[in-house]
Order: C-alpha cells, then sequence, then structure tokens
C-alpha cells in the first residue's frame, strides 16, 4: 500500500505592488499614474473601470497621468486602520486632468497645507499577508 | 418614493446607547419589545414584516432577534445592511410595505454591538476591496479632510467645531439613553487625544452598542390599535452616492444635498419648517456641513447659524436634540433607527428632562452610511415625521 503522503499545498507568496494596471514604475525614469481614456465617450478616469461607468465603453487608451497635483485636503492620523503604524497622512490630489486621487502623503505631521503642490512618489502604503511591504503611489511636497 | 397611501408610526423604541455585556440580539430584542409594547400590539400575530438593519455582527441578525418573542414563522424577516444607514433603511422598508399595501403593521429595527468584538484603539474603516482602504482610508480620516478643507476655505478653527460637541452633549444632559452627556468646556474638547487631525476623541461618536425599533402601520391599523398620538410619516427616501473620481467640493455633501431635497419635495415640508432634526453628526464637522447642505441656511452659513444659536433651543431648529452621536456614540446598524425612535418621543413630548419646548410637531432624520471611494458616501437615508392627532 502506498504511504501516505502529506500533501501541502504551496502558498502563492501575497503581492508587494499595488497594483500594475494603476502605477508605472519604468526602470528609466519616472512613476507615473495610469489614466484610462474611454474610446467611446472620452471619458478619463482613474483608477480603471471597465466598463466606462458613463457609457459602458469597453475599450480604453492608457493615458500617463501627470505628476504633479494640488493637495485639495489631508489629515494627520493617529488612530488609523487595524495594523497600520501611526501617526501617518492621508490626503485627495487634483490632478490637472481633472482627476482627484486618495493617497498616503510622504513627509512629517504638521507640514502639509491645502492648496499646496504635491508630486507623485512610490512607497509601502501596508504590509501584506507574508509580512513584506506593499509599494504603491503615495505623493510628497513638489 | 412617494408614498403610495398613509403610513403612521404606531410605537417606538430604544436601549441605552453605551457599552454593553448584552450581545446585539439581546439589544434587539429589548428596543423592538419596547416598540411592541408602546404600539399597544398584545401578540405576535399582527406584525407581518420586519427589517433589521446591522453592519458587523454576523449572519441572520434579524431572525436571531425575533425568534425569542415569536415573530418568526409568522412573518418575512430581511435584514440589512449599508454601515451607518442600515437602521433608517430598515425602518424605510418597513413603510415601503405599509405604503404599498403588501402588509398593514411592519417593523424597522436597528441594533448593533461593537464593544463585545472589536479591538479598541483602531478606526473604522471601508472594506478592504476599497482603493482608498487599502491607501490607509479611515472614516476619521474622510471627515478630518472635510474640517481641514473647511477651516482652509472659511476661517473656521477647532474650537469652533468643539462647539457642536458642547451643544450636543448639552442636550443630552438629561436623557438617559445618551452615553456621553453634561457640561464640556471648549478646552476639554480640543485639548482631548487627538484622532485624526482636527478631530479631536471629543469631536468624534463613541463606538458603543445599542438598538432602536420602530412600528410602523396603515390608517386602519392606527385607530384599530387606539394609538393616542399617531405619527406621520411623510416622507422617507434613500437614495446611493453619486460615484465619479473628480473633484468635488467636500465642504458641501452631494449624496446629502440630493437627498434632503427629494424629501422636501416628497413631504410638502420645507427646511424652515423644520422643528427638531437629528443628523449624521458622527463627527463634529458633518453637523456644521448639513445646516448648509439641507438648506437650514444659506452656503456659507453654516457656522454663523451655530455661533447664532440657531441649532438650539430657541433657534429655527433644534439640531440633536436627543444630543446626536456625539453623545448617544454610534453602534453603525442601530443609529437610524434609534433616531427615528427620539424623533418620535419628541413629537409626542415624552423626553421628560430633555423634551424641547414648545412640542415639536415637524421632525426630520438624515443618517449617511459608508465611506465608498469616488462618493461621499455609499448611502443616504433620512424621514420626515409630522404628530397628527
Amino acid at each position: 500500500m502506498a504511504e501516505k503522503k502529506k500533501i501541502k499545498k504551496e502558498k502563492e507568496p501575497d503581492i508587494t505592488f499595488y497594483h500594475p494596471d494603476l502605477l508605472e514604475v519604468p526602470e528609466k525614469g519616472l512613476p507615473y499614474l495610469k489614466g484610462y481614456k474611454c474610446k467611446k465617450c472620452g471619458q478619463l478616469d482613474f483608477p480603471k473601470l471597465s466598463p466606462c461607468p458613463t457609457c459602458w465603453g469597453e475599450k480604453f487608451d492608457v493615458v500617463p497621468l501627470s505628476r504633479k497635483g494640488i493637495l485639495y485636503s489631508f489629515s494627520d492620523l493617529y488612530i488609523g486602520q487595524p495594523g497600520l503604524e501611526t501617526p501617518y497622512i492621508c490626503g485627495y490630489i487634483d490632478l490637472p486632468e481633472d482627476i482627484r486621487i486618495f493617497a498616503m502623503l510622504k513627509g512629517d505631521v504638521d507640514t502639509f497645507k491645502c492648496d499646496e503642490e504635491v508630486e507623485l512618489t512610490t512607497g509601502p502604503i501596508r504590509k501584506n499577508a507574508d509580512g513584506l511591504e506593499i509599494i504603491s503611489y503615495m505623493f510628497q511636497k513638489a | 418614493m412617494k408614498l403610495q397611501r398613509d403610513v403612521y408610526i404606531a410605537g417606538v423604541g430604544e436601549t441605552v446607547f453605551g457599552k454593553h455585556k448584552m450581545d446585539y440580539d439581546e439589544l434587539g430584542r429589548l428596543a423592538a419589545f419596547q416598540a411592541i409594547k408602546s404600539s399597544n400590539i398584545d401578540k405576535p400575530g399582527l406584525i407581518e414584516s420586519a427589517y433589521v438593519g446591522n453592519a458587523h455582527n454576523g449572519i441572520v441578525t434579524g431572525q436571531t432577534i425575533f425568534k425569542d418573542i415569536g415573530i418568526c414563522g409568522k412573518a418575512p424577516i430581511i435584514n440589512v445592511e449599508s454601515a451607518c444607514s442600515a437602521g433608517a433603511m430598515a425602518v424605510h422598508l418597513a413603510i415601503k410595505d405599509v405604503a404599498c399595501g403588501l402588509t398593514e403593521l411592519s417593523m424597522g429595527v436597528g441594533a448593533e454591538n461593537h464593544t463585545l468584538r472589536r479591538k479598541s484603539g483602531t478606526a473604522f474603516m471601508p472594506a478592504m476591496n476599497d482603493i482608498e482602504a487599502v491607501h490607509g482610508g479611515v472614516m476619521t480620516g474622510k471627515y478630518a479632510m472635510r474640517a481641514t478643507r473647511y477651516m482652509h476655505e472659511t476661517g473656521a478653527t477647532i474650537e469652533d467645531l468643539a462647539l457642536i460637541t458642547q451643544k450636543n452633549r448639552r442636550h443630552a444632559t438629561h436623557n438617559p439613553h445618551a452615553s456621553f452627556k453634561g457640561d464640556y468646556s471648549i478646552d476639554e474638547i480640543i485639548n482631548s487625544r487627538m484622532i485624526a487631525y482636527p478631530l479631536t476623541l471629543h469631536q468624534c461618536c463613541g463606538v458603543v452598542d445599542g438598538a432602536g425599533a420602530v412600528v410602523v402601520c396603515s390608517e386602519e391599523m392606527i385607530r384599530k390599535l387606539k394609538i393616542e398620538k399617531p405619527v406621520k410619516v411623510r416622507g422617507s427616501v434613500v437614495t446611493s452616492g453619486p460615484y465619479h473620481n473628480k473633484p468635488r467640493d467636500i465642504t458641501g455633501d452631494d449624496i446629502t444635498e440630493m437627498t434632503s431635497s427629494m424629501l422636501y419635495e416628497e413631504s410638502g415640508i420645507g427646511p424652515e419648517e423644520v422643528d427638531i432634526l437629528e443628523l449624521h453628526d458622527a463627527f463634529t464637522i458633518a453637523e456644521l456641513l448639513y445646516y448648509e447642505c439641507m438648506q437650514l441656511c444659506r452656503k456659507g452659513e453654516g457656522l454663523q447659524f451655530l455661533r447664532d444659536g440657531q441649532a438650539t433651543y430657541g433657534g429655527k431648529c433644534v439640531v440633536s436634540p436627543r444630543g446626536g452621536m456625539l453623545s448617544y456614540g454610534h453602534p453603525i446598524g442601530a443609529s437610524g433607527a434609534a433616531q427615528v425612535a427620539a424623533n418620535v418621543k419628541q413629537l409626542r413630548g415624552e423626553c421628560n428632562g430633555y423634551q424641547v419646548e414648545p412640542i415639536p410637531q415637524v421632525a426630520m432624520s438624515h443618517v449617511t452610511g459608508g465611506g465608498l471611494s469616488g462618493t461621499e458616501h455609499a448611502a443616504c437615508t433620512m424621514h420626515m415625521l409630522t404628530s397628527d392627532w
């Protein structure tokens, strides 16, 4: 009789990058966010939504979004999500393409101001199930 | 929703809001049975449908609440979830059943126990499949950003925001159902622990447990039950939040503006006629913005409205007469139903020690629900009630 073998399921590693559809980090050059322009109605959106919520078009052109925007508002968070170290800072960034991005801000508490210019960067937003950092888009003072 | 026929509230119930050892089902049952008794209902058979709002306490919450009081097997029980709006949405659905003629008598309940399950020291957040949640978004942060922008645009200060807490907790001073009440100095409020700048601990609703319940019925049934003080439902509106990723003015609130306009139209009652209002004051800034969103005053005049005493006794509209969420705390599935219950008691003059005088005749309630990226809120539910005796 064949020996019973304990079959251990290989666990797939959790993600360490969020998310290739949203953020491009070229080997050379600066990272950028990817906007999606609907080929049917022309609406530019971020994040990627398919179908387009306005016209249900399903084809899109990828458009690199501006790397600089205006910090519309922000908050220094002292009580945060379970598992996230505090304090951390979140904000809304308005891009010239008429798109608002919610992102973590890289920098110190008590230093940001509404309507100042910020630019795209990347950094760890949280840890994954394996305890490794997940890298995503962030913004910092320009 | 245009009401197809007249709908009345026969009775209501609410528990004490605070940290409870009783789980949600026991709290829900307490509130439900209070509502049933105050509706002069003396046997289970009259209740033809029940809706139960809850957010975090698991599955078949409504059936768990009702099985011990003999409703299971006699009526459909439907569970409702839309974060903070769930309890009010449950009441809305009960109203809808009666309004459409599907039932003569239905119940809406909201019940929630957070403290038996929830680890303290963390903030409520949207689901992790939400792009803002993945990037650290929490509800405190969402409201704090509104406050930051409001202060930037208007020159308002943290001291101004603290006036909301001070007013609401003063309203709740003698309300036995409220958790946080009495006199709080502005210094005490602004120097409490920082949660999400500029919102300090005392500017945020507490994480507590509780339940509220509402019995609604037809005109014929209200007579049959011999209800002395029937409260008429003049409007009940549920909306979902407009979604887009374009810049929007967060010192306004598109979904509250839309829902209140619909409610005014449906009820034929304008903002100037509303005597009392329970709104979603989960954080101080919210109440301030909602004065403007609901047209209690003009855009940009919210702070003046507050400072002039228009939102308290003797003002144009007593806002948060029970003390609001800043005094009750906010068990998220329960609050919406509890607001309706509190408003009914005010209209009936039953709020010994915290009764608004003269006794109000028009009461409005408002509760949004859910932090969903691309929206201001996922949901909003509002009710307009009048005394009818």
